[in-house]
């Protein structure tokens, strides 16, 4: 355990010197070749610029409103995910009749949906996060298709020998072993809730960080762009980890093997 | 059946049956059992075929035989996981159709429940019938220690060797003090060693909760070693060749394979199967 915990730490220290090493690369490149700002701006003017969007307030507004629609859009988009997944899962009927139109419905690419969304649920949030639900929705929904199939046919049996009912079976047996999969559905979930709401704002809005860096954007601000996408990335790392704790809390009998994430 | 008692009272080599085993009641009755299986293609499979099989009371049975004879497809059935296609497979007098509450199964892998703390595996027969008394859990502590897992009771599988986690696999199917304990190659997973260090450990446990076990193998010795009788199974058709008596005195240990007798009866195993013409690598 202490000997994986240095191990962790050595490697952290590694991708920290990592990122070191490509930052001044970076900046010492833009510097050197007198690269424009509007091309590629330095990672120094991108942190004062960072630290302004702060400093003034100004990204407040944005930051609630995109993780109001994130992590409402990924709760919504998560228990319909759990609810339909379990019907189609352990109600056969619902596979053949409902499974084809889902499938057919995720292969619409969600950025040529999403104004008509802007049109039936106006220009506010809820457009934004009805959009995230729907990008949530998919992997969630497979991942507990796929969990319940993924049920051991040996451990099946064994209930059966001691007595299980169907009920029993399901609670005791096939819902912790959906869970696993569940879990992997959930973490993909996360990081997509983070596009589902840009995409959502790209097509129209009036606030929110997918909104902010059009209007930047649009005003020749790289380096403000650049902050709004690193604010953008925090979110979905604080999204991503969330699950993975999650993952560890509630499926801690899968041995994880760490090593080749995180290299 | 008629058959088989002939040859049985006969015994392998016309060695004489223990008196013990003829005299306790038959629990067991398997006559003409048949089990056919469709494959994909449409032909019809005969994974068992003219089973005839009466087990006794407090009765060990060891059935071997190579892969493919059916020897699971039978324990199956006994364990009421899987119906006969025909025949008559009874137990008490009543035909098996669907699990028992007086049968334990230990079944290949542990297949004990990851989520749960080794105690609760112990205990997952009891709280399937929803008995959550302190009797019950006294019970559960009480294999746990005769096991030697006394200290593991709040660990999970996962902190678990093998042949542990095989243990507690006993433990749970001893949990409802079954009478009958059907054992589909428990120790299979296992290295030699550990597995040997398992068959000591089970016929300890069969001589203090003296269950009527039938043990399915590969393992000639294995067979031998914990069997009253020997059910030599081959296959295409699934069918037992023959019932060998196991004249062999109790208790036993691991030296008993080193004695004559032992030797005799695992080469005489040996013979069923080359006479079938398999080759030794398939054995």
């Amino acid at each position: 355990m202490s000997a994986a915990g240095t191990r962790s730490k050595s490697h952290l220290l590694q991708s920290a010197l990592l990122a070191a090493i490509v930052i001044a690369a970076w900046e010492g490149a833009c510097r050197f070749f007198n690269i424009s700002s509007l091309v590629l701006p330095t990672p120094s003017s991108i942190m004062v610029r960072l630290y302004a969007l702060f400093s003034t307030g100004m990204i407040w507004p944005h930051l609630w409103a995109t993780s109001v629609e994130i992590l409402t859009g990924f709760v919504l988009g998560v228990l319909a995910g759990l609810v339909i997944g379990a019907m189609i899962s352990l109600i056969p009927i619902f596979e053949r009749l409902i499974y084809p139109y889902l499938v057919a419905l995720q292969t619409l690419p969600k950025v040529a949906i999403a104004p008509l969304f802007i049109i039936w649920f106006g220009y506010g949030l809820a457009s934004k996060i009805v959009v995230t639900a729907l990008v949530c929705f998919f992997p969630v929904l497979v991942s507990v298709i796929a969990g319940f199939h993924s049920t051991d046919k040996d451990q099946v049996d064994m209930m059966k020998a001691f007595g299980a009912t169907k009920w029993q079976t399901l609670i005791r047996l096939r819902v912790p072993s959906a869970l696993v999969l569940i879990f992997a559905g959930l973490e993909i979930a996360a990081v997509l809730a983070v596009i589902g709401a840009i995409v959502g704002e790209f097509v129209g809005a009036q606030v929110g960080l997918g909104y902010l860096i059009v209007t930047l954007n649009f005003g020749m601000d790289v380096p403000g762009v650049f902050a709004v996408l690193i604010v953008l990335s925090a979110i979905g790392l604080v999204m991503h980890g969330l699950m993975r704790f999650a993952a560890r809390h509630y499926i801690f009998w899968i041995q994880r093997n760490d090593a080749p994430v995180t290299l | 059946m008629v058959v088989r008692n002939v040859q049985s009272e006969r015994g392998a080599y016309g060695a004489s049956v223990p008196a013990l085993a003829s005299a306790k009641p038959v629990i067991i009755h398997i006559a003409g059992l048949e089990k056919r299986f469709m494959t994909r293609s449409g032909e019809t499979v005969n994974a068992l075929t003219d089973i005839n099989l009466d087990i006794r009371e407090n009765e060990f049975i060891s059935v071997v035989g190579p892969s493919g004879c059916g020897k699971t497809t039978l324990l199956r059935i006994l364990a009421g996981l899987s119906r006969a296609s025909s025949g008559i497979i009874q137990c008490d007098g009543v035909q098996i159709s669907s699990p028992r509450p007086d049968v334990g199964v230990v079944f290949q892998q542990a297949t004990l429940l990851p989520w749960n703390t080794v105690l609760n595996n112990v205990l997952l027969p009891a709280h399937l019938a929803s008995d959550k008394s302190d009797a019950t859990m006294k019970r559960a502590e009480g294999l746990l220690a005769f096991m030697g897992l006394k200290d593991f009771a709040q660990k999970y599988p996962f902190e678990l060797s093998g042949g542990m986690q095989q243990r507690v696999a006993i433990c749970r199917a001893l949990m409802r003090e079954p009478r009958i304990l059907l054992m589909d190659e428990p120790f299979g997973a296992l290295d030699a060693m550990t597995r040997e260090a398992m068959n000591v450990e089970l016929m300890r446990v069969w001589s203090e909760e003296r269950k009527t076990v039938i043990f399915i193998t590969h393992s000639i010795p294995e067979a031998v070693l914990l069997g009253d009788r020997v059910v030599v199974m081959s296959p295409r058709p699934g069918r037992i060749s023959e019932i060998i008596d196991v004249d062999v005195g109790r208790p036993r240990s691991l030296k008993t394979m080193a004695t004559a007798r032992f030797g005799e009866l695992c080469d005489h195993i040996r013979t069923i199967f080359g006479a079938q013409s398999l080759t030794a690598t398939s054995l």
